[in-house]
């Protein structure tokens, strides 16, 4: 039918584009999965037994360190569980907080502009700031430290395996407060002022204005936030690869360096591996992602 | 000002210095030589300005930033057009054709966002091999093209879904066809929207390490992250070069983002807060 | 130049039916109105006719051209939207030149034709404004200027008027009307407002629910109301509606409306026996129609003051009779009290009676 035609040939370009260099190679990847491979070549199935090698792996799943609650390296996939729990309730918080807190200062446009370059730059960028930062002689965290008089404990913090991690992580609560914060100031500018208004003639305090009213008005906003900052913190791949490359012994290390390693880094590349680290982190960011569209449905 | 707002103040502008500090130690280490912010660039004594460092990473010899800018711009601009053109379209079809199986593709597409880059590179980079693009301008152009369309198809969906309809009436009234509206109505009328997307989509790129990091294999064809990386040691760390070269990788995002600002947080916040 | 003839034209979206199999003959340069409440499918109708919708069932025909299958532009037609449309980022010039420019017209042409239309409308000095410096009553010329400038067979309109303030609407009715005389282009035009449709139409269609309920002059509508549907829907304020029982005593006829009987004439009972389905009737008198007495007077039906609303130099006095409430528009007349008996008597000629349950006009 001639009403059918001009559809078509919109989406046309944009399909063949998303099949051949998208959903294609996606679905490659679960497939290549499941098979074994040796170099480019698939030379049989491999069922589960490219799963069993990653997970038995300790540089995915450390159990022997974890088991003895010991810190990093706990393995990749820990260490990206850890990085959502710690930065994605901080960054998430933080930015609320200075939305709701920039609004009645003097400048507050400047420093908000100031706190979203984080989301402006390369990441490769910030993967280079935290390195410098964090430097035992050039950075400034450890002029601080010497500054308040505990010297004795200024140290690369990226370059020892008990704080690789987590300097990494609080750092990229620097880099990513900044699209929360944008959001919820957003959001802010969206709720009539009527309510507030209305609010402080019923006799509601600051604080509870913010708990009970600001807060349960920005629950749509709060959801897309921890949505992609669960997606970004599962992906994190340059900031890791600039500052540490998973270092020391794999004490920073995430999944997506992981793959990076096995398939394009280590030589003769393990792509049934690489595919299975892939697929694993896909299904974690896919179920979150559904998850949280049947949250917000419902 | 009461005690209060002081406090509110004080506390707001000493967050902003926080954040604010890192990008000042780069910025002083990059016009400093080396020997006066190895300890730390807050020393100020002796303090000599100097653009060597902007000098040595800009006309590197294996590395030269020049040549890096060169890919970089070469790679995003058309990075940039190609996605907006092809996803447009696509948008507009999901905005006002009916057709079937819409909802189900569309849902797809949404989908299709979450995807990290890892979980394509490896077909990607079979198939830009066996097509001998592993190497090419044009590979990554592809690459990113495509990458980019899921967003830029539901944010201009979204748009085009707030534009009066009757305007595009008029027009078929008046005898354009399908493509003279899209072309002559609705892309002129969408010159805001797609101001939002090309700033984002060209930061986007810009911005990328990972997908260049597997299909741009030389360094005469490196872009710019990707030769950041490369002025840091093993054990030694220039970071008066890394430095210079931070300034000049994050200038081009932040001239972008300082232009479209406005346009920019639309683009971010986009789709996200609907009424 | 064109007729339009619409024939069964049927529009369903999902469940519901926006226009049921309608049947519409549009003479060459006549002035049809299409009348009737906000989602009676008079706009459906138009956008059928434009292209913009296809339709379910049914055949247009545009000239001796069937159209079904034509896509809007190839059917030398133009429309003025409710909104203007006008396109947002072009200046008037390009808006009035747009449809020119599809259709490949020489530039010097185009250029002859937008100045003529510009002039004829008024807008030669805001040819290189943009829309949005355009006030409402201005972008409504320079919609109407991109419609004329072609020169269309066919001129269709959507509300052109509804969105401009009351005095202006009023000037407008007359320059469009004034205009379409002079054009001689068939037009057709969909409003809900009915002094516009009487004032403008040469025929008015009055549809609802999707159903064309009469087709007709304004006079025609006015006097001779086909359904109950039209009698109300004309007419300010509408018409009163009393519900009655037919009465057969001996060899008389009544309506009995329980507060009271009204006598019919040996002519009107013989048509409600003819066509009535049964004993179930409306009886409708316009206020206008109705005398308002102070004393008793022969056929007079007592009742009481309810409300006073002063029109200046008319009255709408609101009289309750039994439970049901008669307005009747009258001459000021000294002083009404609220709640004074008053009587009333029918204009015997103007009394409208219909068919409850069909809906259907009697008399």
């Amino acid at each position: 039918m001639r009403r059918h035609r001009t559809p078509l040939l919109f989406l046309a370009p944009a399909l063949a584009m998303l099949l051949l260099f998208v959903i294609y190679p996606f679905v490659y990847t679960v497939c290549g999965s499941f098979l074994k491979w040796k170099g480019r070549s698939i030379v049989g199935v491999a069922g589960v037994s490219n799963y069993q090698r990653v997970l038995g792996s300790s540089d995915i799943l450390n159990v022997r360190r974890l088991l003895k609650l010991k810190g990093p390296p706990l393995g990749a996939l820990v260490h990206n569980l850890l990085w959502i729990l710690i930065q994605v309730p901080l960054s998430t918080a933080l930015g609320l907080l200075l939305a709701v807190l920039l609004r009645d200062v003097k400048g507050g446009v400047v420093i908000k502009s100031v706190i979203f370059l984080g989301m402006v730059i390369p990441m490769v960028v910030g993967g280079i700031l935290l390195r410098f930062i964090y430097d035992a002689h050039a950075g400034v965290v450890n002029a601080v430290i010497r500054l308040i008089g505990l010297g004795k404990y200024a140290k690369t913090w990226t370059a020892h395996p008990d704080t690789a991690l987590y300097s990494l992580i609080v750092g990229s609560v620097w880099i990513w407060t900044g699209f929360s914060m944008v959001l919820y100031s957003a959001g802010l500018e969206s709720i009539p002022k009527e309510i507030f208004e209305a609010a402080r003639i019923d006799g509601a305090s600051g604080f509870r204005i913010f708990w009970h009213i600001t807060v349960p008005m920005l629950r749509p906003i709060t959801i897309v936030v921890l949505t992609m900052s669960v997606l970004w913190a599962l992906k994190v791949f340059d900031i890791v690869f600039v500052a540490t490359r998973g270092g020391p012994g794999g004490a920073s290390s995430v999944l997506a360096l992981e793959m990076y390693f096995r398939a394009f880094y280590h030589m003769p590349p393990d792509y049934g591996a690489a595919m299975a680290i892939v697929t694993i982190l896909t299904l974690m960011t896919l179920g979150f992602a559904v998850y949280v569209f049947r949250l917000v449905v419902k | 000002m009461s005690r209060k707002r002081v406090l509110i103040h004080v506390v707001a502008w000493s967050i902003a210095l926080i954040w604010i500090i890192p990008y000042l130690g780069v910025f002083i280490a990059s016009v400093r030589p080396y020997s006066e912010i190895v300890d730390g660039w807050w020393n100020l004594h002796p303090f000599t300005l100097t653009l060597d460092s902007y000098s040595a990473v800009w006309n590197h010899k294996t590395y030269p930033l020049k040549r890096a800018f060169v890919n970089s711009i070469l790679i995003a601009i058309p990075a940039t057009i190609i996605p907006i053109l092809v996803a447009s379209l696509a948008a507009y079809s999901f905005a006002r054709f009916s057709f079937p199986v819409k909802d189900m593709l569309f849902l797809t597409i949404v989908a299709l966002m979450s995807l990290p880059q890892q979980v394509v590179i490896i077909p990607v980079f079979f198939l830009m091999s066996d097509m001998g693009l592993i190497n090419t301008r044009l590979g990554l152009i592809l690459l990113h093209s495509s990458f980019g369309l899921p967003w830029i198809i539901l944010f201009l969906r979204n748009f085009f879904m707030t534009l009066p309809v009757e305007v595009e009436e008029a027009a078929r009234i008046d005898g354009a066809s399908d493509f003279q509206v899209y072309f002559r109505i609705v892309m002129p009328m969408s010159l805001p929207a797609l101001a939002s997307i090309a700033a984002l989509q060209f930061n986007w790129v810009w911005n990328d390490f990972f997908f260049a990091l597997i299909l741009l294999l030389s360094p005469d064809k490196y872009v710019v992250t990707q030769t950041i990386p490369m002025f840091i040691g093993r054990y030694l760390i220039s970071w008066d070069k890394v430095a210079a070269a931070s300034i000049l990788d994050m200038s081009v995002p932040l001239v972008v983002f300082a232009l479209l600002q406005k346009w920019y947080v639309k683009g971010v916040v986009g789709g996200v807060i609907k009424g | 130049m064109a007729r339009v003839v619409v024939r069964n034209l049927t529009k369903k979206f999902g469940n519901v039916t926006a226009v049921n199999r309608l049947t519409l003959d549009v003479r060459d340069g006549e002035f049809v109105v299409l009348l009737g409440p906000s989602g009676c499918g008079k706009t459906t109708t138009l956008r059928c006719i434009a292209g913009l919708e296809a339709p379910d069932e049914g055949e247009i025909y545009i000239g001796d051209k069937l159209v079904n299958e034509l896509p809007p532009k190839d059917r030398n037609i133009a429309m003025v939207f409710q909104s203007y449309a006008l396109y947002p980022h072009m200046k008037v010039y390009d808006n009035i030149a747009f449809p020119l420019k599809m259709r490949k017209y020489p530039k010097s042409e185009i250029d002859r034709r937008v100045r003529e239309v510009a002039r004829l409308l008024k807008i030669e000095e805001l040819l290189d404004r943009k829309p949005k410096q355009l006030s409402g009553g201005q972008q409504q010329r320079v919609a109407l200027g991109r419609a004329l400038v072609r020169e269309p067979d066919v001129f269709l309109m959507d509300e052109p008027l509804s969105n401009l303030d009351a005095k202006l609407r009023v000037y407008m009715r007359a320059e469009l009307k004034r205009l379409q005389r002079e054009l001689k282009v068939t037009t057709i035009y969909v409003t809900h407002d009915q002094v516009e449709a009487m004032t403008m139409a040469d025929r008015i269609a009055v549809m609802n629910n999707g159903v064309l309920q009469q087709y007709a002059e304004a006079s025609e509508i006015y006097s001779r109301p086909s359904t109950v549907f039209v009698a109300g829907f004309i007419g300010s304020p509408p018409m009163n509606f009393i519900e009655c029982t037919l009465v057969e005593e001996q060899g008389e006829a009544y309506l009995d409306a329980g507060a009271f009987r009204y006598k019919l004439s040996e002519e009107q009972a013989k048509l409600v026996r003819e066509k009535a389905s049964s004993s179930e009737l409306l009886l409708g008198v316009r206020p206008e129609h109705i005398t308002l007495h102070l004393k008793p007077v022969e056929e007079g039906i007592k009742g009481r003051v309810y409300v006073v609303e002063p029109l200046g130099a008319e009255l709408i006095v609101n009289v309750k009779i039994g439970e049901s409430i008669l307005k009747v528009k009258t001459p000021v007349h000294g002083e009404l009290k609220v709640d004074q008996e008053v009587w009333v008597s029918f204009n015997r000629d103007r009394v409208y009676i219909f068919d409850k349950r069909t809906e259907e006009s009697i008399i």
